[in-house]
């Protein structure tokens, strides 16, 4: 008999652990529809609520009239404001430090506001029952415009807080203020400026979209009145800060709620703050001591529940003429709408901002944001990114070209000029942070070559020439983004939401038999956690990723954590992971010093198990180590497998990554095309290349929609006026162009397996990508900075007013 | 939304301008209108159901009459709330003038549509006002002063004219790709 003994490569193999492109595992129930959303959940008895929201952006509510509603068959009941105020709830606080109406308080402060909750057997029923309540309204003047928000004559909208003129952050300086924030040195600034060679200042307006994800938001609340507990199924991206929000608010135990995300069709950042239907939810169940569902649809979605962006920033660079940066200015407008609901961590009024010194050596900067109201809806997430991280890439890589440009420089060569060099890592940037480590040079010139930058930019001269004398009415850009982001909130020192700490957690049980389950306080809502997590546990302790389920989302049974999005699951949970599994494997190693009868520093690890130094046949198997571990664990030792590792991270990590796309626009339609498109990431250890190769995939398809047209867009009365897919642009297979991916390695230095999250980075770096391709086409004709979205429509808009339509 | 235009009506002055500010014959006029009742010689009350693309929806409005100037014209203004799909409101500036044995009759309009009839129908309001001041009119020159058929075409000068400038002069801007 002859049995084969497995090679190494083979034990390696069927781990499927870090490196490998294993499969998604949760594909498997998703491909064939047999996902578990919260719309699947259904409760005997279950009822629906539905809202009545304002038709008006700013207006009085004289009288809500439900008398007719409560005529149609199968509504039970309507909650307005004077219902919650019964229960303490008409407003909640926001996890910006803010207040907000959770149902109308007298008056509406933007459109598609909720004004009432009707509860009703079925969701046909509760809709004739929204149509049923009367509304009567009484209009004020409305105010859209962020620039005019801080105007002495400007209409006043928060009536509340008219007042109270010092907010969360400090002081405010108008009714229409929220905050003022800033960061950096201002008077070496300013003194920089002063006697900066070249200076450039321009407004960077980076416009309200959505995050639009395809499952909209959602719950059901189930109250249990003789047990006094509550059960809430939503559609959470951080289910355990909703307990805690949700406990807090009600006065319910924190034991006696049980939240449970199930699966998520996509958060975004959509999914992150918790809203109005949440409550009215949780109140109806209560009241009616029924189950309870609320469920968006698409227009409420749209135009209700949190946005992204609506940032509009004021930049400035001050260089040197041979095109050194001396010097970086920025002032933001940020209209957060009708409440500051925005989702950052509670010291950061502006998320991460901060990061816009971006991937280059200032020695000097000056950040002011003022935050504002308008009547919006509330919001502000982080739109499949960490806080305000797009925005502040978007800001200086826009900036840059537009600097590049005045210097008559490349845009390529005036960014390898001025980045932070390797030697600089850990670099501490003039805004604050301390870059953990980076090689951007590196990665700028892979990028280069790989695209063939020198003979990119002859062609684009041909082009030009030959646009020039007639011979074609295409035009040719290449936009170059080179973002550096900040993800993996946060160290505990600096970030907390409404003063919980931002680590996050992992518990691993192995089984005797070798198997394990990991629960995790983080939550996929597409990310491929299930697959990804196995895998780092799969190589830190040598069981097969198969033999390892990941379980999220049951507040119950995972520990806490702060949950997913800010690319924070693999920088934090992820360094969880393999904390938990090493305190694994520190046991196991004990059991087999023991079994093995040799000194535990006589042993090393060798893939799937302990094997004796210099006695390679003298091994022990991470299976047969589990059995031991349960049913012959050595005198003294308590039996089991099983660790639990809180992780509080201690410093962010930086992932950057090159950009370039080429664009070809016809100045006569508008109509672009991109030839080609180039991403390259450096996200660390890399844990999946399959699955970072989709992530990368669907973050630029993020990037180019809202580059290329997603917008949120109100008229002078404040409609949302595309407020549906109709006319809310979100591509498909046929608009999407094709993407090429690349990487390099720079392994994160304080994270335990070198990690530093990538999810997000398409979108961060993506977007000023297609932006300055768009600019860079136009610049020989004369533009400086064309604002995004850049639809067809608003190309061809910006052709025409450089007059080439004759 | 702006809107303009004219008209040539076979009937007096007198007559047509006792016909604008006769209820029974404005409620026939008014495309959808379920009730007109006069609350005052300028005040009326309105039911009207209209559908502008996917939203249905039954109005409930106040219609005011000023500057009446008879029988030279007037401004009636007007604000309606159609529950859950949104609500208009807006004026219109209605000017008679003789014009040989008819009258000829210019209006201009002023309105402002919100809530779910502008983020749903956005695209199809003007196109959808037109409309109904054609039936509007259409009828009201049937009922007061009825024209050979050529003099009666309808003579509404709507701003934007015409499909290239509706779909380049529009202030949606187009979703990037379609």
């Amino acid at each position: 008999m002859n049995i084969a003994v497995p090679t190494r490569e083979q034990r390696e193999a069927k781990l499927e652990g870090m490196g490998c492109k294993r499969k998604r595992v949760e594909d498997i129930r998703f491909t064939q529809g047999k996902g578990n959303y919260v719309d699947d959940v259904k409760l005997p008895g279950m009822l629906f609520g539905d809202f009545v929201r304002s038709q008006y952006a700013h207006a009085r509510v004289k009288k809500i009239d439900d008398s007719k509603a409560l005529k149609v068959p199968g509504v039970l009941a309507v909650i307005t404001a004077e219902t919650l105020k019964t229960v303490n709830l008409a407003w909640m606080p926001t996890l910006a430090g803010d207040v907000q109406m959770v149902l109308a308080d007298g008056k509406v402060l933007f459109q598609n506001q909720e004004i009432a909750f009707v509860v009703a057997v079925d969701r046909y029923a509760a809709a004739d029952g929204v149509e049923a309540v009367e509304v009567e309204y009484e209009d004020l003047p409305v105010l859209v415009d962020a620039f005019k928000a801080l105007a002495p004559d400007a209409p006043l909208l928060r009536e509340d807080i008219k007042d109270k003129m010092t907010g969360a952050h400090g002081p405010r300086r108008h009714h229409n203020h929220i905050f003022e924030w800033s960061m950096g040195d201002k008077d070496l600034t300013d003194a920089a400026f002063a006697k900066a060679e070249v200076t450039t200042k321009d407004v960077i307006s980076y416009h309200r979209t959505h995050p639009s994800p395809l499952e909209t938001c959602q719950c059901v609340a189930s109250f249990d009145k003789i047990k006094g507990e509550l059960t809430v199924w939503g559609t959470f991206q951080a289910p355990h800060v909703i307990r805690t929000v949700a406990s807090l608010l009600s006065k319910i135990p924190e034991h006696k709620i049980h939240v449970i995300a199930p699966d998520i069709g996509g958060g975004f950042g959509n999914k992150v703050g918790a809203y109005p239907g949440y409550i009215c939810a949780i109140v109806a169940s209560i009241v009616t001591g029924k189950p309870v569902k609320w469920v968006e649809d698409r227009i409420e979605n749209l135009t209700a529940t949190s946005f992204a962006r609506d940032y509009h920033m004021t930049t400035e660079i001050a260089a040197t003429k041979d095109g050194k940066v001396t010097a970086l200015r920025v002032h933001v407008l940020a209209d957060h709408g009708a409440f500051d609901a925005c989702a950052d961590p509670s010291k950061w009024p502006a998320g991460f901002f901060n990061i816009c010194t971006g991937s280059y050596d200032f020695p000097v900067a000056h950040l002011v944001v003022d935050g504002i109201y308008t009547n919006k809806a509330p919001g502000g997430v982080a739109y499949r990114c960490s806080f305000r991280v797009t925005e502040a890439a978007y800001c200086i890589e826009r900036a840059m070209d537009i600097m590049a440009q005045k210097l008559g420089m490349d845009a390529a060569e005036f960014r390898l000029k001025n980045f932070v060099r390797r030697e600089q890592f850990p670099y501490h940037s003039a805004l604050g942070w301390e870059y953990d480590s980076g090689d951007y040079h590196t990665a700028m010139n892979k990028a280069m070559e790989a695209v063939g930058y020198k003979q990119l930019r002859a062609e684009q001269a041909e082009k030009r020439a030959a646009f020039k004398r007639g011979e074609t009415r295409e035009i040719m850009g290449i936009g170059i983004s080179f973002f550096t982001e900040i993800v993996g909130a946060g160290p505990s020192r600096n970030c907390d939401i409404l003063g919980v700490a931002m680590f996050d957690s992992c518990e691993i049980r192995v089984h005797p038999t070798g198997a394990a389950i990991a629960r995790m306080g983080t939550k996929s809502q597409g990310q491929g956690h299930e697959t990804t997590y196995a895998q780092i546990i799969a190589t830190e302790i040598g069981i097969p990723a198969d033999d390892i389920m990941v379980e999220e989302g049951n507040t119950d049974t995972a520990p806490y954590g702060l949950g997913t999005y800010g690319s924070r699951s693999t920088p934090v949970a992820g360094a969880a992971i393999a904390m938990a599994a090493r305190k694994i494997k520190a046991k196991a190693q004990m059991i087999a010093a023991y079994m093995l009868e040799v000194h535990e520093a006589d042993l090393e690890w060798d893939i799937d198990g302990f094997r004796v130094k210099g006695l390679p046949e003298k091994s022990k198997t991470m299976k047969e180590l589990a059995w031991a571990a349960y049913n012959s664990p050595p005198p003294g030792l308590e039996p089991g497998l099983e660790a639990v590792s809180y992780y509080d991270p201690p410093n962010m990590t930086y992932p950057f990554g090159a950009y370039f796309c080429v664009m070809d626009i016809d100045v006569d339609t508008g109509v672009y095309k991109i030839r080609r498109f180039y991403a390259l990431d450096d996200c660390g250890t890399r844990i999946n290349p399959m699955i970072i190769e989709g992530q990368v995939h669907g973050g630029l398809t993020e990037a180019f929609a809202i580059a290329m047209g997603q917008e949120i867009r109100y008229d002078e009365i404040g409609n949302v006026v595309n407020g549906s897919f109709m006319d809310f642009f979100i591509p498909t297979a046929v608009e999407t162009p094709k993407w090429e991916t690349d990487y390099t390695v720079t392994p994160s230095p304080h994270h335990p397996i070198g990690a530093k999250g990538v999810g997000e980075s398409p979108n961060v770096g993506g977007v000023p990508c297609f932006s300055n391709a768009v600019n860079d086409a136009f610049a020989f004709l004369g533009t400086r900075h064309i604002q995004m979205p850049h639809d067809y429509w608003r190309i061809w808009e910006v052709a025409k007013g450089l007059g080439l339509h004759g | 939304m702006d809107m303009s235009g004219e008209r040539r009506i076979a009937a007096s002055r007198k007559k047509v301008w006792d016909a604008l500010n006769d209820p029974e014959i404005l409620k026939q006029c008014i495309p959808g209108c379920e009730s007109l009742e006069m609350q005052s010689p300028t005040d009326m009350t309105a039911r009207v159901k209209l559908q502008i693309g996917p939203v249905k929806a039954t109005f409930n409005g106040k219609v005011k009459l000023n500057d009446l100037d008879p029988p030279n014209g007037y401004r009636i203004t007007g604000e309606g709330s159609g529950g859950v799909a949104g609500y208009a409101k807006g004026g219109a500036s209605v000017h008679l003038t003789d014009d040989g044995a008819g009258t000829l009759m210019r209006y201009d309009v002023k309105a402002d549509v919100g809530g779910k009839l502008a983020q749903l129908g956005g695209r199809l309001i003007d196109s959808t006002a037109k409309k109904l001041a054609d039936e509007f009119f259409e009828k009201f020159t049937t009922l007061v002063g009825p024209m050979p058929a050529a003099a009666a075409a309808p003579a509404i000068a709507v701003k934007k004219v015409g499909w290239l400038k509706r779909w380049f002069g529009r202030k949606d801007p187009l979703p990037a790709s379609r």
